[in-house]
């Protein structure tokens, strides 16, 4: 633990910086560049829109801004997790030559991808204030509801990026358990709404799910006024600590041997 | 700790064996077991190095030296064995350095130099030396990725070399570039190596550099200690063994 805070404080000054640059160069790279953050998310809702339009499954308010929160968070929560399983190999040219404590890494790339979700969020104000949503101190609870989203995300990239050096083929079933993840999690309907069918079996999916779980906790203190469930947040805070300091530890356990496999 | 010196290697044994990475669809597909290969590229390895003392290692192509430097800049672990450092700040100068391809030359003399111990502002105070010591002229501000191998050799270079840490392992690197360069760095190297408060460890194959340059002499054959002491002595030995 006091090794963790050590080398946090001794790393930070490089993790920011590398988030900072990485994010630059992205932006530096591509002609659209940071427009991308926005329009990637925003045809994303529209397409899922458009579908639950079609199929005439969307009776919800909001409807727009609800699918517009799902994504933002999930493409937050998929994509550092995606990246984290070969974070290791990618970043092979610095691994192999100084050391760093691998989970600074994935901390850097958690970084890139909340600031690309605030951007995204900024949106979704934009969107709140057109549709007229209601302002209450409900909206107050975003943070901690942020908190456990990022603790949840690098508790499970530590995880996955530690058995991703060993286990080659590791994305492709990352991705599979993603997506599978993606559909249970209500990004473009309400799991909620489907409670009234299988009670039991629904709620599991919604609770047991962090995604899902963060998702829904999140569109109702934003849109739907209603306050948070803070024993099934504070539940997956702790679960989200516990994980992350068994990750952390894993990794400074196994971190050395890593060079010698990638 | 004895103060005298400043690396103390003891016992050390590196092998490279069963945490070979796996294919999921492989251990699926061929339920044989594949053998776990061990190899051990360092075996039992002990010495010390004094402060100021350079000393260099010699010996044939896949003897364990690169893994051993390795190992005492922190990069790799022991499997048994202790590595003990008398500063934090040791760094490792070897052929293909860590640069974000992506990233400019700047952004990356910035990382490189943090990830060295060195703090924003220290990197930032010897921005202008490194990239003049460089020589690459405006592709400071480009992507790494655009630079030939000379120009990504010579801003590897400049950075170690500007950047100076207490105790420097050097990989085969003493000069890099173009003939002018070459001199320039072979001669930054000869400048940074002879300071008394410096520790070095050098790996090379060229004999005329070891004896120039270093004060005492290692020798590794397969991974184990052959012979240890004054560099025309061993060299001898070794040229002796290897013809």
């Amino acid at each position: 633990m006091k090794r963790f805070l050590n080398d946090v404080k001794k790393y930070w000054a490089y993790t920011k910086y590398s988030a900072k640059s990485g994010l630059k160069s992205e932006v530096a790279s591509s002609r659209l560049s940071w427009l991308w953050w926005i329009l990637d998310p925003l045809m994303f809702m529209m397409i899922y829109v458009f579908i639950a339009k079609v199929i005439g499954s969307s009776k919800l308010n909001y409807f727009e801004v609800f699918v517009f929160i799902g994504l933002s968070i999930w493409n937050f929560f998929n994509k550092t997790i995606t990246d984290s399983v070969k974070i290791v190999s990618a970043n092979s040219a610095i691994v192999s030559k100084v050391y760093i404590p691998k989970y600074m890494l994935i901390l850097s790339t958690l970084m890139q991808y909340a600031f690309k979700m605030f951007i995204s969020f900024s949106l979704v104000v934009i969107m709140m204030i057109v549709y007229r949503v209601p302002v209450t101190w409900n909206y107050l609870y975003f943070i901690p509801i942020l908190l456990t989203l990022f603790l949840i995300t690098f508790a499970i990239s530590t995880i996955v990026a530690h058995l991703g050096v060993f286990i080659e083929d590791l994305k492709n079933v990352i991705q599979i358990l993603l997506r599978l993840v993606f559909y249970l999690s209500g990004i473009f309907y309400s799991l909620e709404s489907k409670l009234k069918l299988e009670p039991l079996l629904s709620y599991l999916l919604l609770k047991l799910n962090p995604s899902a779980c963060l998702i829904q906790e999140c569109r109702n203190v934003l849109l739907y006024n209603k306050g948070m469930d803070i024993k099934i947040v504070l539940a997956w805070f702790i679960v989200g600590l516990a994980f992350s300091a068994l990750g952390i530890r894993t990794i400074y356990k196994y971190e050395n041997s890593y060079v010698k496999v990638i | 700790m004895d103060n005298n010196y400043a690396i103390q290697v003891k016992d050390l044994c590196i092998s490279y064996k069963c945490i070979q990475s796996f294919s999921i669809k492989k251990s699926l597909l061929q339920l044989k077991k594949s053998k776990v290969e061990v190899h051990e590229a360092v075996k039992n390895v002990s010495f010390n190095v004094k402060r100021g003392e350079i000393m260099g290692i010699i010996g044939k192509n896949g003897s364990g030296k690169s893994t051993m430097l390795r190992a005492i800049a922190g990069i790799f672990s022991a499997d048994s064995g202790t590595i003990e450092l008398e500063s934090e700040s040791v760094s490792l100068l070897s052929i293909g350095v860590g640069f974000q391809k992506k990233l400019t030359g700047r952004e990356n003399i910035m990382l490189s130099g943090m990830l060295l111990g060195f703090s924003e502002q220290q990197v930032k105070e010897k921005m202008q030396e490194i990239i003049a010591f460089a020589e690459i002229g405006k592709f400071i501000d480009l992507p790494v990725k655009t630079y030939s191998s000379g120009m990504y050799s010579k801003l590897a270079f400049a950075i170690t070399a500007i950047l100076e840490s207490d105790i420097m392992l050097i990989d085969e690197v003493l000069s890099v570039g173009d003939a002018k360069f070459k001199k320039k760095s072979y001669k930054k190297m000869k400048e940074l190596i002879s300071d008394s408060n410096r520790t070095v460890l050098i790996v090379s194959h060229s004999a005329d550099t070891l004896k120039e340059l270093c004060t005492s002499l290692l020798w590794l054959h397969e991974g184990e200690l052959k012979m240890q002491g004054e560099p025309a002595e061993v060299l001898a030995a070794y040229e002796e063994f290897m013809s």
